[in-house]
Order: C-alpha cells, then sequence, then structure tokens
C-alpha cells in the first residue's frame, strides 16, 4: 500500500511538470530541454529556504515560483530569440548550465553531496508527514494546475499561442506581439514547473543534482511527445504509464540497472515510433479524433 | 607550455568532432543527436574487438571505423530518409534522432555495463618530453591524424564532385535536384564520411582517456558548440571555433576549476547564438535571421 501511494505521489509529480511544458512545447510550440533545470530550481529554493530559514510550504511555494519565473523571463528573453533546432540546442546548453550550478556551487547548493534533512511539509501547523495525506495535497495541486492549464489552453491567449506555433509571421502580420506571447508562455511553464520540484523537495526530504539532469529533461519531454503535443489528457496519462513502467519492468524480474536501460530503451523507441506516426500512441488509442500533429 | 600543448590538442580533437559534425549538418540541415552514438560506438567496438575477441589493434580500429560508419548509413537510410520523405519539419527529425540516442545509449550501457572501460592494455606512460611538457604517444596519434584529415576534408570539400555536390545541396537542395543531382545519395554520402570521422574521433579520445557509454553525447556537444561558434558553412571557421572552445576551457580549468568548464562551454555558446549567431564566418543561415 505504501509503495502503491509513493507512486502514485510520483505520478502527480510527473503530471504536472509533463502538462507545463505541453503549454510550452505543444502549444507554444518551444520544444525546450531545460525543463528539469526550473524543477530544480524549486526544489533547491524550497530546500535552502526551509532549512536556513525555516519558511514554512505557504511562502516558500510562491517564493519558489517567482524564482523559478525570474530565471526562466532572463533564459528566455536570450533564448527566445533563436528558432527550431537552435533554440533546442540553447535550451540543451541552459539546462546544462544550471545542471552545473546544482552540482559545483557548494557554499550554496553543497554540491552533488545534496541537501539532507528537508522538513515536512506543513500548512497551518497541519503536517503532512504520511504519505495518504501528501497524495491529497498533490492531487489537489495537479487538478489545480489541470483547471489553470485547461482554461489557458482555452482563452483567447492560448488561440494565439496555437496561431503563432502554426505560422509566426502571419501571427505578427495580425497585430499580435510574438515575441511577447513566447516569452510569457515560457515564463509560465517554468513557474508551473517549480510546483513538482518543491512537492519532491519536501516528499524525499533529500535533493541532490543528479534528480535533474539533462535525461530527467528529456524524459519530460518525451511523456508530453507520447501524450500527443498538445493534449493535457494524453500528457496525464502517459505521465502514468512512463512512471508505472519501471515498475512493472521490476515485477517480470529484471535488475534495477537493466530496468532502467529498458524503460529509457522503451521511451525512446516511442519517441522515434511516434515521429513516424504523427498522431501519437495515446490520442490512437483513446481519442479516435483527429489531432494536429506539431509539424 | 604544458597548458599551450593541451589547448592545441584538445583544440585538435574539438575539430575533428566538428568536421564529421559539420559534414553531415551542412547538406541536411539537422542536427543529429544519433551521431553521438558514432562516436562512442566507434570506442566500444574497438574495445569488443581488440579486447574481448583479442585482434591487434589496428585491425580493431579499421573494422570498428566500418562498422560504426555502417551503423550511421544504416540509420540515415532506414529512418532519416523516409521521415524526410513525409515532409516532416527539422524538429521532428531531431527528436527522433534524439530517441534513437537514447535507445542505442542504452544498449551500450546493458551490454558493457556503465563503467569505465579503457582500450590500454600498458601501463599509462608519462610520454614524451617537448619543450618542457610531457606528450604521450596517443596525443601524437591525435595531432598527426587530426591534421591530416582536417586537410584531407579541406581538399576532399573544394575538389572532388562529392565534396562539390554537399556544397551544392547545401545551399539549394531542390535546384540540385533539378540539376541531376541526387540530394538524398549526397546526403547518404556524407552521412558516412561523417559516421568515419566521428568514429575515428571516438576511438582516438577513448585511447586517450578511457570511455563511457554517455561520452558520445558531451563529445558531440562539444563539436556542435565549435561549430556554431565557428559559423556554419565554412570549414576554415571550425578551426577558430575549436580553438575558441579549447582555449576558453582550459583557461577556465587552470584559473578557476575544472568543473565550471561545461558551464563555460554553453555559456560560450550562448553569447555566441545572441551575439553573433552566424559565427565567425558570417555566412548566413535562414533560421536565425528572425
Amino acid at each position: 500500500m505504501e509503495y502503491l501511494l509513493h507512486i502514485l505521489i510520483f505520478i502527480t509529480i510527473y503530471i504536472i511538470l509533463a502538462q507545463s511544458l505541453v503549454l510550452v512545447a505543444g502549444f507554444g510550440k518551444m520544444i525546450s530541454l531545460s525543463h528539469a533545470g526550473f524543477y530544480g530550481i524549486g526544489a533547491y529554493t524550497t530546500a535552502i529556504l526551509s532549512i536556513n530559514y525555516g519558511l514554512p510550504f505557504l511562502i516558500t511555494l510562491p517564493l519558489a515560483m517567482i524564482i523559478s519565473g525570474i530565471i526562466a523571463l532572463m533564459i528566455s528573453l536570450i533564448a527566445l530569440r533563436t528558432v527550431e533546432d537552435y533554440f533546442i540546442i540553447c535550451t540543451l546548453g541552459i539546462q546544462i548550465i544550471l545542471f552545473s550550478i546544482m552540482n559545483n556551487w557548494m557554499s550554496l547548493t553543497r554540491g552533488p553531496l545534496g541537501i539532507p534533512g528537508i522538513p515536512a511539509l506543513s500548512i497551518f501547523g497541519y503536517e503532512f508527514n504520511n504519505k495518504i495525506s501528501f497524495l491529497i495535497l498533490s492531487i489537489i495541486l495537479t487538478s489545480i494546475v489541470f483547471f489553470i492549464l485547461r482554461n489557458i489552453t482555452k482563452s483567447a491567449f492560448g488561440k494565439v499561442l496555437i496561431a503563432l506555433s502554426e505560422d509566426e509571421i502571419y501571427t505578427q502580420s495580425i497585430g499580435k506581439n510574438v515575441y511577447l506571447t513566447k516569452i510569457i508562455t515560457f515564463t509560465l511553464g517554468a513557474m508551473i514547473a517549480a510546483i513538482p520540484g518543491v512537492l519532491y523537495a519536501h516528499y524525499i526530504s533529500y535533493i541532490d543534482p543528479s534528480s535533474f539532469t539533462v535525461n530527467e529533461s528529456i524524459f519530460i519531454l518525451s511523456i508530453v511527445i507520447i501524450g500527443g503535443m498538445r493534449n493535457l489528457i494524453g500528457a496525464l496519462i502517459a505521465a502514468c504509464f512512463l512512471v508505472i513502467l519501471p515498475e512493472v519492468l521490476r515485477f517480470i524480474g529484471f535488475s534495477d540497472t537493466i530496468a532502467a536501460n529498458i524503460r529509457q530503451i522503451i521511451y525512446g523507441a516511442s519517441l522515434v515510433i511516434v515521429m513516424f506516426n504523427p498522431k501519437s500512441l495515446i490520442e490512437r488509442v483513446l481519442f479516435k479524433r483527429k489531432m494536429n500533429n506539431i509539424s | 607550455m604544458q597548458i599551450i600543448i593541451n589547448i592545441f590538442i584538445s583544440s585538435l580533437i574539438y575539430l575533428f568532432l566538428a568536421d564529421g559534425f559539420f559534414i553531415i549538418y551542412y547538406p541536411s540541415k539537422f542536427f543529429p543527436f544519433s551521431h553521438a552514438i558514432i562516436i562512442t560506438l566507434g570506442a566500444y567496438f574497438t574495445y569488443l574487438l581488440s579486447n574481448q575477441v583479442c585482434l591487434p589493434l589496428w585491425v580493431a580500429i579499421l573494422s570498428s571505423v566500418t562498422l560504426a560508419t555502417m551503423l550511421g548509413i544504416f540509420i540515415e537510410k532506414v529512418i532519416y530518409r523516409p521521415l524526410r520523405k513525409h515532409c516532416t519539419s527539422l524538429i521532428n527529425l531531431m527528436i527522433t534522432s534524439l530517441g534513437l540516442y537514447i535507445v542505442l545509449q542504452n544498449v551500450i550501457s546493458i551490454f558493457w555495463s556503465d563503467d569505465t572501460r579503457s582500450i590500454r592494455k600498458s601501463e599509462v606512460s608519462v610520454g614524451n618530453e617537448f619543450f618542457g611538457a610531457y606528450i604521450t604517444d596517443t596525443q601524437v596519434a591525435i595531432i598527426i591524424s587530426s591534421m591530416v584529415i582536417f586537410i584531407s576534408i579541406l581538399i576532399f570539400m573544394k575538389y572532388t564532385k562529392i565534396g562539390k555536390s554537399i556544397h551544392a545541396i547545401s545551399s539549394n537542395a531542390e535546384l540540385c535536384n533539378i540539376f541531376g543531382i541526387n540530394s538524398e545519395n549526397i546526403v547518404l554520402w556524407a552521412t558516412g564520411i561523417g559516421s568515419a570521422l566521428a568514429a575515428t574521433a571516438g576511438i582516438l579520445i577513448s585511447l586517450d582517456v578511457d570511455m563511457t557509454p554517455t561520452m558520445g553525447f558531451n563529445l558531440l556537444l562539444y563539436g556542435v558548440v565549435a561549430m556554431i561558434i565557428g559559423g556554419v558553412g565554412s570549414i576554415r571557421g571550425l578551426v577558430f571555433g575549436a580553438v575558441l572552445l579549447a582555449t576558453a576551457q582550459h583557461l577556465t580549468a587552470y584559473y578557476i576549476d575544472s568543473k565550471w568548464m561545461d558551464a563555460i562551454t554553453y555559456l560560450i555558446l550562448i553569447i555566441f547564438l545572441l551575439w553573433k549567431p552566424l559565427g565567425f564566418s558570417g555566412k548566413r543561415l535562414k533560421k536565425v535571421e528572425i
């Protein structure tokens, strides 16, 4: 039972991550490989603030989001001047820079040693120290994020995003500010990505840079792509699938190291397959309607 | 003196890597992440053949370059070519190559585990003394082979039919098809040459500093950074890119700390993407003009 709850909590964390990337990569067509960096910024902010200054969750969460947002704003001002493959390379570079800051700034992040002893999450004196209450909290947060993202993507702003991902120059010609829209989207995506970071830090109570590598970014991106670029529900299902997969592999009887490799092989292979059939697997099975591919 | 030698050797390695990548990127115009795995596989095939099958080293090197090249061509033919026929965008191709990279890298991890492997059988020697600095035999091999290859690539691109076709295709693929140059075939040639270069680079590097399954990715990115700094479109620009990158990395390692090397590398990349997206050579690329 504990084990099941543990997996469910991880699923909610990845759902938030994937859905925030759906906004950036799916609707905004900015294939970003720096999402794990923002996830890490969220985790480190809350860890440092709650250990060193004893700040409660309700203060560290908005602070983490704001810090992640500010960093994303600065990054997007730079990165969004490039497009397509240069943008991917640029965000990849940013991810590596963020990782190397987490890994090397010893005085702040304790580098590869990580930060242990992050206190349990508490709101108004109520401690979320057992798994069930934590799961309920993370489900509530996930649904809030889902609700916000759904409304954003259905709003006028979302329509502008879809338009610019189809044809940037045309969108600009009808008087929309493409650059500003992209910056807002990127920043918003990064702010939302800080939420699961905060949850993760409080839940595991120990963080180190190895959770926020390039591979993690690629993993989040593949959840989005397998779920169908512009599909929030698809991202949800794909997150469930990809988080449960290694556990299933372990049950089948692979050893831990091989199971990790096989999981990566499966999601790498599904990226290739999805690109051959632009309609994603999950969309094919579950949503039998026509969806836009990303091209 | 030692630091100058080190800068010199790394810039030649980056030049080597950038060459191999450039020759694929130039005509086909997309970043194949799967190129990283060719670098790694070159090294691992050599390890397999020379240490596990016990062939002599030079046979192992030759046959693993051939094998890795064949794999590169196979990937191009079976995966990228059909995708390109469907007219999918560059981003789709890039994501596909990323997926392929993940798959193949993990296959290597399963076969050879994540531990560091070494082709060398003898003890590490101090090397030869050269103007007060030390240089190993492997590094001498790296210097000689990368210079030879760089010059032959220059000549190849300028004077052979395929080299000229690569130039032509990179400037306008459709027009080339009209004039009877088969762009797909030329891309295949370019992939073959690029893969062979990548595999050779991987082998030389693994002889120098050992290997892990993930080594290709970083090396590929160094090559890419050198290429972008140098400016996509000129081979001579690659020299500037490689030298600048190597100098920056070694000075960082010397004056600050070697752990910040990666961060500095990508900082340079981002500065260049902003300040001089066309690189040293100044050739125009359509992508960065918006």
